[in-house]
């Protein structure tokens, strides 16, 4: 099987509400697969159709090989999944919840169970309803991954939790690492987390998948370029802005923006030639500043829309 | 804890971060040949970082030579071996290139720049 899970023309609507839109996309196996995008973009949408917990409109989804809508006991076993609202039995303890789950997996591993109920401190005898927020978030990740599922399901699992809570999060996950199947889907906005684990980047906006990606592929591509001018006269025209320029702004003598096809050496001629420049810098980009001159630039291209529409 | 040191920061690759910190550690001798180096997972947990990116450090570290596989064991700092002459010129004259404009630009002077190269050769 060469993909864990994959999507096909998914669509989703809520009454007239099309959440999701045509979407489709491969998880590979042994890959840690990162959905980001705007709120509202349909993540949650998706990884719940995936789930199984809501039905697709149209299209498909599988999981292992199996439609999202027959998904049942025995795949279900192999899959982990820890989402931010997820409804947790509140009244039972932690050790309650361990119990209460471990007869459902055949794959149960009580030691490594054990192993991070320790590295998480977690109160073993405090009820559910008595934990902070981040505590439930790592009761409900202890109890997904005690039975290695060989596909782990994450939405939003760091939001609006402390640096020390993600990174035992982050341990929590990789844990599972090295063992012969793994493979993982998250939603997340924590992207300084994703940029770390992610191999492949799902970027959505509107319902739709504009971007799906390899990280380091996004990474050799994606460049701030800043050139600078002579005199600020020449600043005040770029001449011609060059394909997958994003974003472009002057300042001064200073022209910034984005390039998505940095080829070295390349850009930077072109630059030079295009703003006039007898100097120009190329800095390597975090994944926060990719997404956000993508949501930027579509944010800006709809503008654009709007304005040709006829008056 | 990791035998080399290493503070990973976001934007710059991940993996040629730690090819970047463990090359400087076996040149700087705070690895010495024979040493033991961190598995896959080892070095995940760690940097709690995807473990395909560990995988593929350790093996471009392997490939250049500066760490050695023993299979069922695992892998171990290389006797590091100077590269040949030409090679090396190759590699590092896009780096001179860039501090030549660097220092130029930040108006230091040849004798500035040599005195700083010898004061981190060391």
């Amino acid at each position: 099987m060469d993909t864990v899970l994959s999507a096909s023309h998914l669509t989703c609507r809520y009454g007239r509400t099309e959440a999701v839109t045509d979407l489709s996309f491969d998880v590979a196996p042994g890959t840690v697969f990162a959905l980001l995008g705007p709120n509202g973009a349909g993540k949650t949408t998706t990884i719940r159709t995936v789930m199984n917990i809501l039905r697709p409109s149209g299209g498909a989804a599988t999981v292992f090989g199996v439609d999202s809508r027959q998904l049942a006991a025995r795949e279900l076993a192999t899959i982990g999944y820890v989402s931010e609202n997820q409804a947790l039995p509140l009244w039972m303890t932690v050790d309650d919840l361990l119990a209460y789950c471990k007869p459902f997996y055949p794959s149960w591993d009580d030691a490594l169970a054990a192993r991070l109920v320790a590295e998480f401190d977690l109160p073993r005898g405090r009820k559910l309803g008595r934990l902070s927020r981040g505590m439930r978030i790592k009761a409900a990740l202890v109890s997904s991954l005690a039975y290695r599922p060989r596909l782990l399901v994450l939405d939003e699992p760091f939001g609006g939790l402390d640096p020390v809570v993600r990174d035992d999060l982050v341990h929590g996950v990789l844990e599972l690492a090295g063992q012969e199947q793994w493979t993982v889907l998250i939603s997340s906005h924590d992207l300084d987390e994703v940029e770390r684990l992610a191999d492949t980047i799902g970027f959505m906006d509107g319902g739709r998948l504009v971007l799906c990606e390899r990280f380091a592929d996004l990474h050799a591509r994606f460049r701030r370029v800043e050139a600078t001018t002579a005199d600020d006269s020449a600043a005040q025209s770029v001449s011609t802005v060059a394909a997958g320029w994003l974003g472009v702004q002057r300042a001064g003598r200073v022209v910034r923006f984005i390039e998505t096809r940095y080829v070295e050496g390349d850009t930077e001629r072109r630059a030079t030639a295009a703003c006039h420049a007898d100097r120009v810098e190329v800095f390597p980009m975090t994944l926060r500043e990719m997404f956000v001159a993508l949501v930027r630039a579509r944010r800006d291209a709809d503008r654009e829309t709007d304005k040709k529409v006829p008056r | 804890m990791l035998p080399f040191s290493i503070v990973t920061r976001p934007g710059r690759s991940l993996h040629d971060q730690i090819v970047f910190a463990v090359t400087k550690a076996v040149i700087t001798g705070q690895m010495q040949p024979g040493d033991s180096f961190p598995s896959v997972r080892a070095l995940s947990q760690e940097l709690g970082i995807n473990p395909n990116t560990s995988a593929k450090a350790i093996a471009t570290l392997i490939e250049r030579g500066l760490l050695e596989p023993h299979p069922g064991i695992g892998t171990t700092v290389a006797r590091w071996r100077r590269r040949p002459a030409s090679d090396g010129r190759a590699a590092v004259n896009e780096q001179i290139d860039r501090l030549v404009v660097d220092a130029k630009h930040l108006g230091l002077d040849l004798d500035d720049l040599v005195s700083a190269l010898r004061k981190a050769w060391k």
